[in-house]
């Protein structure tokens, strides 16, 4: 009993040394984290993708996904973990679930403190309110990498995104083209306050709705990304207007949603834009019914961002902010989606 | 009859029709303040958007009449949903596909019915959990991704009977159902003997628990349906649908006149709820009236409900003080049947 | 004529509720140090009027005079002020506090800071207590004091905020007969000090030994008040009920069958032990004993609704399993609970639906329940036990204690019962209530039904029974057969072991 507690002592007292040592050597821009270990020296750079089968260290990622039952974020978990398990032999990765909440997001960043991650791979749910439990896991000397959102302030933070702004706008450019003279739009928002539906809603202002005064816009809902919520609305909407040019959705699952009811409603032609790449959107885009979307490739933004975190553990690397490529999906180019959701198996 | 005696029927007629009273004065407004309310198409696009969440709702009346609480049927609506569209996928086979849907939302609340009747659980707490549970489960099963090209799957909920959508058939099958069961069966005047005071039912020869198993399962039935058509109607297993949508089905219930003391509720009553609710949210939408705005609209609403079903109990209490004067009643009698319409 | 001024005088009071008048032309007065008993049936308006004077209601006319001048009480706040306090029939109290924090709810004391002075309030409980010669300990909890001690409590406080208008609301309905000789001690007390008492009973015996003088209410109309030697039991009673009564218990001689309930050794540990009786077709049984006696447990058991150890239950001549009370139903046996509102009325629900309730099996065929026949079998048998309701669809909570229990008994009506088992069937119900009560159990056993008969009016018992059973300690301590009935035979039994 006597030397259980002695060895419990000698424990304890090694594990606070060691948190002392990381603490040390990861002062703030000092570049990672190189003087920590010997054995990242020792490992290769994350591109050439090959384990180094003599490395004693193996590096432990926690990733926090926004919330595991919102299916983009799912998809993007499970992006990073194949990307880890593919290419990365050295590394584990660790799903936390968000579940939309930023106190629990906070706690799982505290935990993976406590628990000696190397790094925290984080899905920020608010810009803000990350900031302070991201900033205290850094000063313990944790990196910290963001992904599909970053946190406001992150000089410090590795962060990869795609440009919400920038995935709008290029519906945005296409619409610009396409919608007639004295157009007639519905448009339907994500949930009050969602950074990305904002966003994607400024690009929509910058690249179309300031340049196109005589589009009308006959109503603005909040559908929450939900279809069914969406197509409750477009029911409605049919009613009232009669006559609709175009469905501007902040995302896919709406802009499906409000295609449903057009079609139910005998509208054929009407244009639909929407945003993520959902595999049912390209398969409503190749089937001539939506019109466009942008890609928020999880797989794109997956292998990025392990690379990043894998480049901060291992001291190779300074930390940047990646922007990663959002291409505009129309009729032309589905099938090519099409399969990329094929080979992830989000189309059975 | 002299005026104090009209005065009294009216005061009677409105305290007890006082939710028809209501639907109608709205239907009214509705339709003066917009052209397009009264329209065909806009009556049937509101009896369908309504009939998933009002099958729900009359499964939460049962269980609210009895004193229990269904906190899982947006979770478990889903999980039944998915399992549905896939066994769809799997089989081609719209009469597997439904009995999945329906044999899991059986399963569910059969579960929810042991924990409440075996284990005594608080009711709320069991089906939290379940509400939990089988949001996971329908994740897990789809890892979090939306089932997709499910074919003719979506024929039932997007169809129509002549004019009358497929859904608000259901609805009306489950209206029928309801009502049949809560004025014409031993296990409806159970329901309401054991919500209106357990142990006096227990003393009279009722079996609580088999009345509270059974009005679990039958909400599992509705549940499973409910879940089958929503995945049909947006054309697609979405394992995120339905969230919170217990609580749209407690709503109608609760404007219908359902009392959360229990013991008190009809079938017809949450209809008219689920059409309340569905004509505001019909008509906020027709009139464009802003997102924040129509959220405010719905909060006052179930506010009001809530509070006129406390004010009507609190009447009934100061009756009982008032001491009343008791008639001794006619044998050749006033046969009425209650819940009629 | 006597010229001291009454300390409390009612003049004309008149109080309608909406559409109904519950009280019209009450006058009386009350002296100083007398008490004055309220007696009416349920219903009669006395409740009305008692909350008119502690200020809950106030009337639509007529005057309240203390001390000879007049007052207006617009709530019992108020009527504190003026010296008025209530103890009610269902005590509401919070079985967690303790005595003291009892005695100071919503009074508490405090120091200039705000902070509740609990030394003041241990020693002021102290002193009361002291002062009355209760023996409670300032500490203990409500819910390990029996209902007398509580009363007591409350009477305690009105004494404390200087009370001398107490109204008492049916002291008596839910104590035990030495807890009653406790009570009426306290007011004889109260009395000399100078309090004046309002007390509303239905007990004539009762009623007799304490006041000094008796208004009667009916239907919301003052009848008569009149000094106590002025009336006797049957001039009460037939004021009350508006007729003369011949006879309080109608009892008929009847055919005594064969044993239709045998119960051999019934034991439930530490509620009751080595329980056996029998009971003959058309014979009513009574159950005599104190409370706690085990009385009810036993009759709970035997309906299956509380679980025992050991014992048979034999109905004619077979023996039973009743695991819930749905089988003792279906073998003839019912029970009419002595707690109507927890083990009896459904209340939110109407008069008809609480009749059908067990034995809707009646009106279901070609699988479905009939309404209409349920309508006319349920009025048919309302009819018979005379409940008065507006309809049948009158919520049930709304009738009158003794309207609720004829349709608890309508209820075991229908279902045909061979064997009924009646706990304490005329608590709390009024006297013209009581005697169709009465007259209902004397028509049952001539059609050849078997009534148990549990009770803790003994002249009820006595009246009735052709055999009385004597439990005390969870034992039967003895048989009494009709000629050795008494009450001190009785009694000796029930206070034995």
């Amino acid at each position: 009993m006597k030397s259980m507690k002695k060895l419990m002592a000698v424990m304890m007292g090694s594990m606070l040394a060691l948190s002392l040592t990381v603490g040390c050597g990861a002062e703030p821009k000092a570049g990672g984290t190189a003087e920590t270990t010997t054995a990242a020296e020792e490992t290769k750079p994350a591109e050439e993708a090959k384990p180094a089968e003599e490395a004693q260290k193996t590096y432990k990622i926690a990733y926090i996904a926004r919330a595991q039952s919102d299916s983009f974020a799912a998809w993007l978990a499970n992006a990073v973990k194949d990307e880890v398990a593919k290419n990365y032999k050295d590394v584990t990765v660790d799903v936390f679930d968000g579940e939309s909440k930023n106190e629990v997001i906070a706690s799982h960043i505290e935990n993976a403190v406590t628990k000696q991650y190397d790094a925290i791979l984080l899905q920020p749910y608010d810009s803000e309110a990350q900031v302070a439990p991201a900033m205290e896991a850094m000063d313990a000397g944790v990196q910290v990498v963001t992904v599909n959102n970053r946190i406001n302030d992150n000089d410090r933070a590795g962060a990869i995104d795609a440009d919400p702004v920038a995935q709008a706008a290029k519906n945005a450019e296409l619409a610009f083209e396409q919608i007639p003279q004295n157009g007639k739009v519905v448009v339907l928002m994500g949930p009050a306050g969602n950074m990305h539906s904002d966003k994607r809603r400024i690009g929509w202002q910058q690249s179309f709705f300031d340049k196109r005064p005589d589009v009308k816009i006959l109503d603005e809902q909040i559908a929450n990304w939900n279809k069914d919520e969406a197509m409750r609305f477009m029911e409605d909407w049919i009613q009232t207007y009669g006559e609709i040019d175009a469905i501007i959705s902040m995302n896919d699952n709406m802009a499906v949603g409000a295609l449903e009811a057009a079609k139910a409603a005998g509208m054929t032609d009407i244009l639909s834009y929407g945003v993520d790449g959902t595999a049912e959107a390209c398969l409503a885009i190749q089937a001539g019914e939506m019109t466009s979307t942008t890609l928020q490739s999880a797989y794109a933004l997956a292998e990025e961002a392990v690379k990043l975190t894998y480049k901060l553990m291992t001291g190779a690397g300074e930390r940047e902010t990646i922007l990663v490529d959002c291409p505009l999906i129309t009729k032309e180019n589905a099938q090519e989606y099409i399969d990329l959701h094929k080979k992830a198996g989000n189309l059975k | 009859m002299n005026s104090k005696g009209v005065n009294q029927w009216w005061a009677k007629a409105t305290s007890k029709y006082s939710i028809y009273i209501v639907l109608i004065a709205m239907f009214i407004v509705c339709s003066v303040i917009s052209p397009v309310f009264l329209s065909t198409k806009n009556i049937t696009n509101i009896s369908r958007q309504i009939s998933i969440t009002t099958i729900i709702a009359f499964g939460e009346t049962l269980l609210i009449i009895c004193g229990l609480i269904d906190l899982s049927a947006g979770s478990v609506l889903a999980l039944s949903g998915v399992l549905s569209v896939a066994a769809y996928k799997m089989t081609g086979s719209m009469q597997i596909a439904m009995v999945v849907g329906v044999s899991v939302g059986v399963f569910c609340n059969a579960i929810n019915g042991i924990l409440v009747t075996k284990f005594k659980t608080p009711p709320f707490i069991a089906t939290l959990a379940m509400q939990t549970a089988a949001r996971g489960a329908a994740l897990l099963y789809t890892d979090g991704q939306n089932i997709y090209q499910i074919g003719e799957y979506k024929a039932l909920g997007q169809n129509s009977i002549g004019i009358i959508p497929i859904p608000v058939i259901f609805m009306i099958g489950t209206t029928l159902m309801t009502w049949y069961m809560l004025n014409h069966t031993k296990f409806g005047r159970h329901l309401y003997a054991v919500g209106g005071s357990e142990e006096a039912a227990r003393a009279s020869g009722v079996n609580n628990n088999k009345t509270k198993m059974t009005a679990y399962l039958i909400n599992g039935l509705f549940v499973g349906v409910a879940g089958v058509l929503f995945m049909s109607r947006v054309n697609a297993g979405l394992p995120n649908g339905g969230i919170g949508a217990e609580f749209e089905a407690m709503t109608s219930a609760i404007i219908g006149g359902t009392s959360f003391s229990g013991g008190i509720g009809t079938a017809m009553g949450t209809l008219a709820g689920a059409f309340i609710m569905g004509f505001v949210n019909n008509i906020m939408n027709l009139l464009g009236v802003q997102s924040y705005m129509q959220q405010i609209v719905k909060g006052i609403i179930i506010a009001l409900a809530v509070v006129y079903d406390i004010r009507s109990k609190t009447k009934r209490d100061k009756k009982k003080q008032g001491n009343i004067n008791e008639k001794l009643v006619d044998s050749s009698n006033k046969a009425k049947e209650p819940g009629a319409l | 004529m006597d010229l001291e001024m009454p300390k409390l005088e009612l003049r004309n009071i008149e109080k309608s509720f909406p559409g109904v008048k519950a009280l019209g032309n009450v006058n009386f007065s009350v002296k100083k140090g007398t008490v004055h008993v309220l007696c009416g049936e349920n219903g009669a308006g006395k409740s009305t009027l008692m909350k008119i004077i502690n200020g809950i209601y106030q009337p639509d006319q007529g005057q309240i005079l203390i001390n000879g001048k007049e007052v207006k009480i617009n709530n019992p706040i108020e009527a504190r002020k003026y010296g008025i306090s209530m103890i009610f029939q269902e005590l509401n109290y919070i079985p967690e506090i303790t005595v003291e924090q009892s005695m100071f709810l919503g009074n508490e004391p405090t120091n200039k800071f705000g902070k509740i002075d609990w030394k003041k309030i241990r020693s002021e409980t102290v002193r009361l207590l002291e002062q009355e010669k209760l023996h409670y300990h300032p500490t203990t909890q409500l819910k390990d004091l029996t209902i007398s001690d509580i009363q007591m409590l409350e009477i305690l406080k009105a004494v404390s905020y200087g009370s001398d208008i107490i109204i008492m609301d049916e002291p008596t309905s839910a104590i035990t007969r030495n807890e009653v000789e406790i009570l009426f001690g306290k007011i004889a007390e109260l009395k000399a000090k100078g309090v004046c008492i309002i007390y509303i009973s239905h007990k004539m015996e009762e009623i007799f030994r304490i006041a000094d003088e008796i208004t009667i209410l009916r239907d919301g109309v003052m009848i008569d008040t009149k000094p106590t030697n002025e009336l006797n039991i049957d001039k009460v009673i037939a004021l009350m009920v508006g007729r003369e009564m011949s006879n309080i218990y109608p009892k008929e001689e009847v055919a005594i069958g064969e044993t239709v309930l045998e119960v051999k050794g019934l034991t439930n540990n530490s509620v009751f032990s080595d329980v056996s009786f029998d009971v003959k077709k058309g014979e009513i049984i009574g159950f005599a004993g104190l409370m706690g006696a085990g009385r009810s447990e036993v009759a709970r058991a035997i309906f299956g609704l509380d679980e025992f150890n050991q014992g048979q239950i034999l109905i004619k001549g077979k023996e039973v399993k009743v695991n819930k009370v749905i089988d003792s139903i279906n073998h003839g046996m019912v029970m009419l609970s002595e707690d109507r509102k927890r083990y009896g009325i459904i209340g939110v629900r109407g008069v008809r639906e609480n009749v059908a309730l067990s034995k809707l099996e009646r009106f279901i065929y070609k699988g479905r329940l009939h309404i209409k026949d349920e309508n006319t079998t349920v009025s048919g048998i309302c009819k018979r036990m005379n409940v008065k309701t507006p309809s049948l669809e009158t919520s049930i909570d709304s009738l009158s204690g003794g309207n609720q229990q004829k349709v608890m008994l309508a209820r075991w009506m229908l279902c045909e019962p061979d064997i009924l088992i009646l706990d304490e069937p005329t608590r709390g119900i009024d006297v013209g209530a009581k005697y169709e009560i009465y007259k209902l159990i004397t028509e049952l056993v001539k059609e050849g039904r078997s009534i148990i008969m549990i009770s803790s009016e003994l002249p009820e018992l006595i009246g009735m029974c052709d055999r009385i059973y004597v439990m005390a300690g969870g034992k039967i301590t003895g048989e009494l057969e009709n000629r050795e009935f008494t009450q001190e035979n009785i009694m000796k039994l029930a206070t034995k072991g």
